[in-house]
């Protein structure tokens, strides 16, 4: 139940309407106050005020004034005319209430005009803003533009001052010349006779080049002075050749014509190979430090190979391979001592494992490559396995067309598969 | 176009754009004039070569010209200011020298090497340097030639590869060295990254080595002068300033590189009024402008003795990007100071002018 509060008391005047309100000890703020047009009510719960005005004020321009434990409102009337009472009189519930609802709405719609109000002129102040600083950027656009433009066309006037002095000297070469030409070709006759007869061309028939090319007296920019310069010229130069070498490179290729990735690829991995040492070093410590080298093992092997000692070779690889078992040319090494010692299977199987390792086929590893097909060619046309034969001598050739052994032994080779079919 | 245009920097101004119906290879300022040379081919595989005047903020077309096979590169090197004949390097690898005023029949042709003519270059001319007129051609053949437009048929020097040598293909040729009437250096550049140094006068190889890209363009600073600097540059956006004042006798000449663009870098030409200045063009359509700096001290001693040089620094001064496609030729005026022009491949002629040039 809220406490009415009664003891307002109020005077007015023609336009306006003083009201006083004692609060009973409340304190008082804005958001307490609701005034309409016709409807002022005063909420500090739990107290109360309530008035119905006798007639419409302007809400807008009414004040209120809280201090002094009161609040004094100074409300303008929208007609000047005097008030018979402060409230509406006869006021009954169903019209309060009605009047209450009106100008609860009528304040919210303010409000929210006020807001919308405020919403544009916020906009507006947004874009002048904006324009203005966009008028600033232009301006200084436009000021470095000017300069530019400026700059462009100075230099554009000196160039035509400059294209301009050109033509006059070219036109005043031109008349010199002519001039020059007229007034010298007297002298010159005879100067060429004196020059001729110096010289002893006795051929006047070359008159006419000669002509041109005689001696100029003087006139730097006369076309007889560069004549001048030619007689001082040097002969032209004897003809000699130097001949040139170009560049090696790893690979002899052009770097945008190379198969890079692949030759990478093949160096790299025979970098990772000679690092690879995968053995049971148990077995092997009673061996030597150098015997432990696979490179050392496998010269080994190749000078017991040339010596005839096969046995020995292969097991000297043996070794090597234990160690480093990446290595294609220890494999293809063994193979070589297997096909001495008539181990065909063992000689194909080691060509076959070195042929494996060399990939990627390079330029590099042409050799290698060569050497497992013939190998494994031999192995083969040993086991009488004539084709499998034949395919590896044609790979060999494939690799290194000009080789004349592989050919003969091709051609071996395909003389017997057609003696072995026709006997068959 | 970076930095503003209050500051002291060079500003490359674009004045005259022209578009043509070739593609163009080569263009050539006309010696003591405002007129430019544009040498290409057309897309029906004849050579033109078009002659322009600079009028005003234009290009006006003073003469066409269209021969049978396409023209490659020309230069104006070897001739008098008089005659102004123009040589060019055609894609059949002819040589020719044409007067421009007479252009039916060449003044002198030859048949000079057996694929296209990449690169030529011309000394002893238009007043500068002394000794006798020479053109050098340097073509996909591997071989690098010298010519006397005195001497038919013939070359004066022939720099072929060793029998049995794999060629490869000579990208690039120029003169230097020719500051009397004898001594003479011809400087080439191969697709491996060689560069060689021939001597004319002792008609040997004088120094090479290799820097590992293909050397698409050779300079020196001045070809009338003791050998002083040469700019070589390369695929991949290199470049290499070699000190050529001293050689050591297994190190060579001392040299600073410069990584500048990421892509090709296709000339480099040095300003005809001052040394230390050059650009370089770039695949990218973008032209840098270099200046050189030399060290406190140019040469000095190595452990041995021996005289060694000392390499000084680059700093860029501008950089301009003017086109999509790369710009394959470049060309400074050698009467006004800061024109130039340059040709890219989307079928443009451009016209420059570097200004600020004297406050450097």
């Amino acid at each position: 139940m809220p406490v009415w509060l009664r003891e307002h008391s109020w005077r007015q005047s023609l336009a306006a309407v003083y009201l006083s309100l004692p609060l009973r000890g409340a304190r008082a703020t804005p958001a307490n106050i609701f005034c309409g047009e016709q409807y002022l009510k005063v909420s500090i719960p739990p107290f109360l005020f309530e008035a119905i005005l006798y007639a419409p004020i302007d809400d807008t321009n009414s004040t209120a004034k809280i201090g002094n434990g009161s609040i004094f409102f100074t409300l303008y009337k929208k007609e000047p005319a005097m008030w018979d009472s402060l409230t509406l009189a006869n006021a009954d519930k169903e019209k309060l209430q009605y009047l209450r609802e009106n100008a609860v709405l009528k304040a919210q719609e303010k409000a929210k005009e006020e807001t919308e109000a405020k919403k544009i002129t916020k906009q507006e102040h947004k874009k002048y803003a904006l324009e203005a600083t966009m008028k600033l950027e232009e301006a200084e656009r436009k000021r470095i533009e000017d300069l530019k433009e400026k700059e462009r066309q100075k230099v554009a006037k000196e160039l035509e001052l400059w294209k301009n002095q050109q033509k006059d000297a070219d036109k005043y070469k031109s008349i010199q010349k002519r001039g020059e030409l007229h007034q010298e070709i007297e002298p010159i006759k005879e100067r060429k006779k004196e020059k001729m007869n110096k010289t002893g061309i006795s051929n006047e028939g070359i008159s006419k080049t000669r002509l041109k090319s005689t001696k100029g007296c003087h006139g730097s920019c006369s076309m007889f002075s560069q004549n001048l310069k030619e007689e001082q010229l040097p002969a032209p130069r004897s003809a000699a050749t130097i001949k040139v070498n170009f560049t090696p490179r790893v690979f002899p290729t052009a770097l945008r014509e190379s198969r890079v990735a692949e030759e990478e690829e093949w160096l790299h991995k025979q970098a990772e190979a000679r690092r690879i040492i995968n053995s049971d070093l148990s077995e092997l410590e009673d061996l030597k430090e150098e015997e432990k080298n696979p490179d050392w093992l496998k010269d080994k092997g190749n000078k017991m190979f040339a010596m005839g000692n096969y046995l020995g070779a292969v097991n000297a690889y043996n070794l090597a391979v234990r160690l480093n078992n990446k290595l294609p040319l220890l494999y293809l090494n063994r193979a070589a001592c297997h096909l001495k010692l008539r181990n065909l299977h063992k000689a194909i199987e080691d060509s076959s494992k070195a042929l494996e390792l060399l990939t990627p086929p390079v330029p590099d590893n042409e050799n290698a490559r060569v050497k497992a097909h013939v190998r494994r060619g031999t192995a083969f046309c040993q086991l009488e396995l004539y084709t499998e034969g034949l395919q590896d001598y044609e790979a060999a050739l494939k690799i290194s067309p000009k080789n004349e052994n592989i050919e003969k032994d091709a051609e071996k080779i395909r003389h017997l598969i057609q003696g072995t079919m026709q006997s068959s | 176009m970076s930095a503003a245009v209050g500051s002291e920097r060079p500003q490359v101004v674009l004045h005259v754009q022209q578009a043509l119906s070739y593609t163009m290879f080569d263009c050539k300022w006309v010696p003591r004039s405002a007129r430019l040379l544009c040498l290409g081919s057309a897309a029906r595989g004849t050579g033109i070569a078009q002659l322009y005047e600079l009028h005003g903020a234009r290009l006006e077309l003073l003469r066409e010209i269209e021969k049978p096979k396409p023209i490659k590169c020309g230069t104006f090197g070897a001739t008098s200011l008089q005659q102004r004949y123009l040589a060019t390097g055609d894609f059949a690898g002819n040589l020719n020298i044409w007067n421009l005023e007479a252009p039916e029949i060449p003044v002198y042709s030859v048949k000079g090497h057996k694929e296209i003519i990449n690169s030529i270059d011309g000394v002893g001319g238009l007043g500068i340097g002394e000794g006798a007129p020479e053109i050098v051609t340097g073509s996909r053949d591997g071989t690098v030639k010298v010519w006397d437009p005195r001497q038919k048929d013939t070359p004066v020097a022939n720099m072929e590869p060793v029998e049995g040598e794999s060629k490869r293909d000579c990208w690039t040729v120029a003169f230097g060295n020719a500051y009397n009437q004898e001594e003479r250096v011809v400087c080439a550049g191969y697709d491996n990254g060689d560069i060689k140094l021939f001597d004319l006068k002792s008609m040997s190889l004088r120094w090479e080595t290799n820097i590992k890209n293909g050397v698409c363009s050779v300079e020196f600073d001045r070809k009338d002068i003791n050998m002083n600097k040469l700019v070589a540059t390369s695929l991949e956006g290199k470049f290499h300033v070699f000190d050529m004042r001293t050689q050591h006798p297994t190190k060579g000449f001392a040299s600073v590189s410069e990584k500048a663009q990421k892509s090709t870098i296709w000339q480099v030409r040095h300003l005809p009024q001052n040394r230390d200045i050059f650009m370089t063009s770039g695949g990218s359509g973008s032209l840098h402008l270099w200046k050189y700096e030399y060290p406190a001290q140019r040469s000095k001693k190595d452990s041995e003795g021996s005289e060694m040089g000392v390499a000084g620094s680059v700093s860029l001064l501008q950089n301009v990007t003017l086109s999509t496609q790369p710009i394959s030729s470049l060309d400074w005026s050698p009467d006004k100071k800061g024109l130039c022009v340059c040709g890219a491949f989307d079928q443009t002629v451009r016209v420059l002018i570097v200004t600020k040039l004297n406050k450097i």
